[in-house]
């Protein structure tokens, strides 16, 4: 690390998240969409000229390697002049799954372009054959409107070209372009904060401790990693299945820890699929790097100094680095979840007492539209249930809640209920569904959901085939469960369906509950 | 507007964690008392400050500010509930809102339970979004209920079911069982008659959590108080009596601070500066809200492990203070706080801990003065400061006085934040307001932090220590009242509304003759949360009865929209979400004077010369003893204006003014 000023370190650090947290602010605050406004399904970032992190506001893990990657597919694509804003989503030049909607602004100081500012926010529909855009697609092009960088604004001014065919491919532009302009007032407010620590600290001084914020991290992430007994560790765990076919998908990975640098190698993955849970490159990235930054203690800025003591080995068209045109909603919101699960299950092999069992491992997506009869309008809904998490050597797993790449809040069903055909008829905890162990892990939710209407269901699901798994003598948790009663019959739905529902159906989601840390005691 | 009798003697009573502060209006004279706080039984404290008046006469009317219902939350020290919900739904309380504190933390995080599932029992009943009865209650299976809650030990039980809010029938039955079995009760809909069933039911809960605590304390109180007249301080910047804050204790979780804010506004609003935002630097924390001629509002607070979901002052806190101490961590930048050092150990100046803190940096930088601390109660080390700066400054390769001006700088730029949350963050313009600082340390930090805020004006109070307990005998009875409506206003008519407003406004004069007032002495404000259909988050908008233009509401919700998000959507469908009164009787008040300006300042107040370390720079500054200063004295720094309870660091080119009320108003001077 070059030399440094400790006091001014530290201020510098403070400008920077504070620039990204109030972006993210911003961008909350205005924001249309429950699932941007209450959800917080975004992140907000400030990059220097080679679209290296400085910060990010934390907000969700899994947009948080993918974003330098946006930038570096933005930087090749166009030439970026003062007061454009480039809009992105194609998770095969810079994005991660296509509801998630990237925009970037450069920042010049004088002529010299020197920084970016960023923020991603997922959008409740980006077009696609299902409402919600996660739909059960076998290439990429069913699943919404796939936009490449380009400007949204150039020098200034709205390119209402492009926004005009945006917004023609989705089914509720209103609530896009609200969106859309949300993102660009979070860019113009980290533009312009920037710029006021510039002609506050000068030009120089902000370069200066923008690369220093990088080294600061960096040093954290190093001497963790140090505190990591030197070897290789392996593990592997599975897909339940693409959602096309019945085939489980492998993901393997192998760590080889030496001194303060870590090889993060899932050759041993299975190869990309026809259904859409694969994962590009960014996302295997957010996921590694959420693991190695859990890792860390102490509260540091997320930038990419996280990225430099890491090798991550992911072969093209394999499911951990999928190649065009392959589908991928899932990837972001499944894949990545399993990708957590086995790098953290390769680490309880060299640091057990720091690493709990596998979470629920899955965000249970479900989506589902239809016609209202009595408030006379088409509905589109979209909801993820938490679980249980892992045990670790502290304490039992959380029950009920988010873990790992996702931390969305659920509906209050009081809303639900008040603006859908639906009845909610059960939502509580899943009793027993924690792994057993010295410490237990967490239960598992079970949501009871009654249609009122004929509606259609997607169904995004995993750990209904393989439990999440103990550590050191833990039980797995329970497997999670889709059931759909309909006129009386029970049936057992797959991870991932399509139905067509009835009125009166009753669709119970059982949720996997987390693995239990150590051996019980007897 | 007057009460029918005004009382001789009128007491605004504060109890802080150190002090129980009393400010004291009898025979139209105003004066204050200190007395050391009694945490075991606070009323020891209270009964000590007020016992000379509580005999002959007109009864004493008390105002007070407690602790007691935040102690207990944040201790986590309230009584054994038990929770009736509906059957299917015994979790809610437990799942949350399905997310964890930390994002990056492999460990599971600590949780508080405050009701366990044992003693959360579902009973078979339904009503629906609509506030149609799908399935009523049966009073049997309540009454099988209630005995397995006194099985459980339960001292207060809270009731929260479905929708409630959209029809209280099935709660009503419940909660008559509870009084016929003689079981305190904490009813959803009759406490937060609004939609979102983990909110309400979480703040039922958390009420039923305090009924017992506050029961047991306000007994005692009323004991030692004989036949004065009670008041308990809300959250929500007005007072409730005794009786309604044991049924609703609650609404006192903030009790001492919302008399700061009164306290705060009353101040600047008579200094001719209503709009401020008031910053309250303590030893382990500061306190921020804005006052933007009116205190503002939230009903999405958090106290420690509790979310509230009542009308309370909107107050941002973060982990700076006097006592946060100074570090380098692995990574090698220098860190301040959250940590402190508390009152014991203390900084290293008290005599006992050996690591810097906020103070110690600030008595190196000759911003505190060593012989008045305390008004010269206590004794401090400034030797032990320079060491304790020295030794932090030689591990990171800085002079003694860099390092000071460091930590400052930093802590500065934590407390900036707060002021950034609690202004930009919720769409204000700090720049718009002047920084009201209380608190002992504030003043040492208050006008640098203004500068880089773009803020123009500082003021500091008189008697800053007392600021809540003045605020207390300030305030009014103030009771909220709210309605779930949601729906979209083409649906709603006028009538509707005015049907709804009127029956809340109805109950608020019931509430009030209870305590006193006749309608007459009444102020009602209607307002309505609104937002787009299809939004999550609400605005709150005034509502008047104009016959001109009957939906004036619907201008103010979307210029309101603009302002706050930067975007209106003229044809998007409003929708109503909540109906809301605030009703206000107001309290006959202490009318404050304006002293007479006296130019010349007394010689008595320049105590002595002392060097004070800025930027680069040093210069000897003049220690001002504040209680010498008179009305249009100013003082230019570089300089330090001290009274017993804090000290204010004025700057170069930077003037303080004294006002009629005895403020400081500091601001920066204009070329000489």
């Amino acid at each position: 690390m070059k030399k440094f000023d400790p006091i001014e370190l530290e201020l510098f650090k403070n400008v920077f998240i504070a620039i990204s947290e109030e972006m993210g602010a911003v961008l909350g605050r205005t924001a249309l969409s429950p699932n941007i406004k209450e959800r917080k399904d975004y992140s907000c970032s400030l990059f220097n000229e080679n679209g290296e992190t400085l910060a990010q506001g934390s907000h969700i893990p899994v947009h948080l390697g993918a974003m330098p990657l946006s930038v570096q597919a933005a930087l090749q694509a166009v030439t970026f002049e003062k007061g454009d804003l480039v809009i992105l989503n194609d998770p095969y030049r810079g994005g991660t799954h296509l509801p998630d909607i990237t925009c970037i602004s450069p920042v010049f100081l004088g002529r010299k372009l020197s920084f970016f500012v960023a923020n991603r926010a997922h959008h409740s529909d980006v077009g696609g054959m299902t409402p919600g855009s996660m739909p059960l697609a076998t290439e990429l092009f069913q699943e919404g409107l796939i936009i490449p960088p380009l400007k949204l604004y150039s020098r200034g001014r709205m390119n209402k070209d492009v926004f005009d065919l945006i917004l023609s491919n989705v089914r509720t532009p209103d609530e896009r372009r609200g969106d859309l302009l949300a993102q660009f007032a979070a860019n113009e407010i980290g533009r312009a904060r920037l710029e006021e620590a510039v002609a506050r600290f000068g030009a120089g001084k902000v370069r200066l401790y923008s690369g220093l914020v990088q080294d600061y991290t960096e040093k954290f992430l190093r001497e963790t990693i140090r505190t990591i007994p030197d070897g290789v560790y392996a593990f592997e765990d599975f897909l339940d299945n693409d959602g096309i076919s019945a085939r489980s998908i492998k993901i393997g990975v192998r760590v080889t820890i030496r001194g303060d640098e870590a090889v993060v190698d899932f050759s041993s993955s299975s190869p990309q699929t026809e259904g859409g849970v694969n994962a590009n490159f960014a996302i295997t990235c957010s996921a590694v790097l959420y693991v190695f930054r859990s890792l860390v203690e102490e509260d540091i800025p997320f930038n990419t100094g996280l990225m430099r003591p890491l090798e991550i080995v992911a072969p093209k068209g394999s499911i951990v680095n999928a190649e065009f045109p392959a589908a991928c909603a899932g990837g972001n919101v499944e894949t990545s979840q399993r990708i957590v699960d086995v790098l953290l299950g390769a680490l309880a092999k060299a640091v057990p007492d720091r690493i709990p069992a596998a979470s629920q491992g899955t965000m249970n997506n479900i989506a589902f539209g239809g016609y209202d009869p009595w408030r006379k309008r088409h509905f589109a809904y979209y909801e993820t249930i938490g679980g249980g998490m892992g045990a670790g050597s502290g304490a039992a797993g959380l029950d009920g809640v988010h873990t790992h790449m996702t931390n969305s809040l659920n509906t209050p069903l009081e809303a639900l209920e008040n603006y859908l055909p639906i009845r909610i008829r059960r939502y509580g905890l899943r009793k027993g569904s924690g792994g057993k162990g010295l410490h237990r892990g967490g239960e598992g939710i079970i949501r009871e959901y009654e249609f009122r209407v004929p509606a259609t269901l997607t169904i995004l699901s995993e750990r209904r085939r393989f439990a999440p798994y103990g550590v050191r003598g833990g039980g797995p948790g329970a497997k999670g469960k889709n059931t759909l009663v309909s006129r009386g019959r029970k049936k057992v739905l797959g991870s991932k369906v399509n139905v067509t529902l009835r009125p009166g159906d009753v669709l119970r989601v059982e949720t996997p509950g987390g693995g239990g840390y150590g051996r019980p005691r007897r | 507007m007057a009460r029918k009798t005004s009382p001789a003697v009128r007491i605004g009573v504060d109890t802080g964690g150190t002090f129980t502060d009393f400010v004291i209006w009898k025979d139209g004279r105003l004066f204050n008392r200190k007395v050391l706080s009694t945490p075991q039984d606070p009323s020891l404290a209270i009964f000590e400050g007020v016992g000379d008046f509580l005999g002959s006469g007109a009864p004493a009317f008390i105002i007070h500010g407690t602790t007691v219902a935040t102690n207990a939350l944040l201790q986590r020290k309230g009584g054994r509930v038990a929770l009736v919900t509906t059957a299917g739904f015994e979790d809610i309380l437990a799942i949350g809102r399905q997310t964890r504190r930390e994002l990056y933390s492999l460990q599971p995080e600590e949780r508080f339970e405050l009701i366990p599932a044992g003693r959360r029992f579902g009973i078979r009943e339904r009503t629906l979004a609509s506030g149609q009865v799908e399935r009523t209650v049966s009073r049997s299976e309540v009454r099988k209920v209630i005995a397995k809650i006194r099985k459980s030990g339960a001292e207060a039980v809270a009731v929260c079911l479905l929708h409630s809010y959209a029809s209280a029938k099935n709660e009503d039955v419940v909660a008559e069982e509870l009084a016929r079995a003689g079981l305190l009760a904490s009813v959803s809909s009759r406490l937060l008659p609004e939609h979102r069933e983990f909110e309400r039911m979480s703040t039922t809960a958390t009420n039923a959590f305090l009924m017992p605590v506050m029961d047991r304390y306000l007994r005692e109180l009323d004991r030692r108080l004989g036949r004065a007249e009670l008041r308990i301080m809300q959250s929500n910047e007005g007072y409730i009596s005794p009786v309604r804050a044991r049924l609703e204790p609650i609404k006192t979780s903030l009790s001492g601070p919302a008399g700061g804010a009164v306290g705060a506004r009353v101040l600047a609003r008579a200094a001719g500066i209503p709009n401020i935002i008031s910053f309250d630097m303590g030893g382990t924390s500061t306190d921020v809200s804005l006052i933007e001629g009116r205190i503002r509002r939230t009903h999405e607070a958090r106290i420690g492990d509790f979310p509230i979901r009542l009308p309370i002052i909107d107050i941002h806190s973060v982990g700076a203070g006097g006592g946060s101490i100074a570090y380098t961590d692995r990574g090698g930048s220098l860190r301040v706080g959250p940590q402190s050092a508390g009152a014991d150990p203390g900084p290293a100046c008290y005599g006992k801990g050996e690591l810097p803190t906020v103070t110690d940096a600030n008595l190196y930088l000759g911003r505190m003065d060593p012989e008045f601390f305390l008004g010269g109660r206590m004794r401090i080390h400034p030797d032990r400061s320079r060491a304790a700066v020295g030794r932090l400054a030689r591990r990171i390769g800085k002079s003694a006085r860099e390092t000071a001006l460091g930590i400052v700088a930093i802590a500065n730029a934590n407390m900036e934040k707060a002021i950034r949350v609690i202004s930009i963050e919720r769409g204000f313009d700090p720049r718009a307001f002047a920084l009201f600082s209380f608190g002992g340390a504030g003043g040492m930090h208050a006008v640098e932090m203004a500068a880089h805020l773009g803020m123009p004006t500082v003021i500091v109070p008189r008697n800053a220590g007392v600021l809540s307990a003045f605020g207390l005998l300030m305030s009014d009875s103030v009771k909220d009242y709210t309605k779930s409506l949601m729906k979209p206003d083409s649906q709603v008519t006028l009538a509707d509304l005015e049907s709804e407003f009127r029956s809340l406004e109805q109950a608020s004069f019931r509430d009030m003759k209870e305590d006193g007032f006749a309608a007459k002495d009444v102020v009602l404000e209607r307002s309505l949360d609104c937002r787009y259909l299809g939004q999550s988050y609400e605005i709150d908008v005034p509502f008047r009865k104009a016959r001109t233009a009957a939906r004036a509401f619907l201008e103010s919700f979307h210029s309101r929209h603009q302002k706050l998000y930067s975007y209106r959507h003229d044809r998007r469908p409003v929708e109503i979400v909540n109906l809301r009164v605030k009703a206000v009787a107001v309290t006959p008040k202490i009318p404050l004077f304006e002293e007479p300006g006296q130019k010349t300042l007394d010689p008595k107040a320049m105590i002595r010369k002392q060097p004070i370390f800025y930027g680069r720079a040093a210069a000897e500054g003049m220690v001002i003893d504040r209680s010498r200063l008179a009305p249009d004295n100013a003082v230019r720094g570089p300089a330090l204006v001290i009274d017993p309870e804090s000290t204010t660091f004025l700057p170069p080119n930077y003037i303080a003014r004294v006002d009629g009320y005895s403020n400081l108003i500091i601001r920066k001077a204009g070329p000489r």
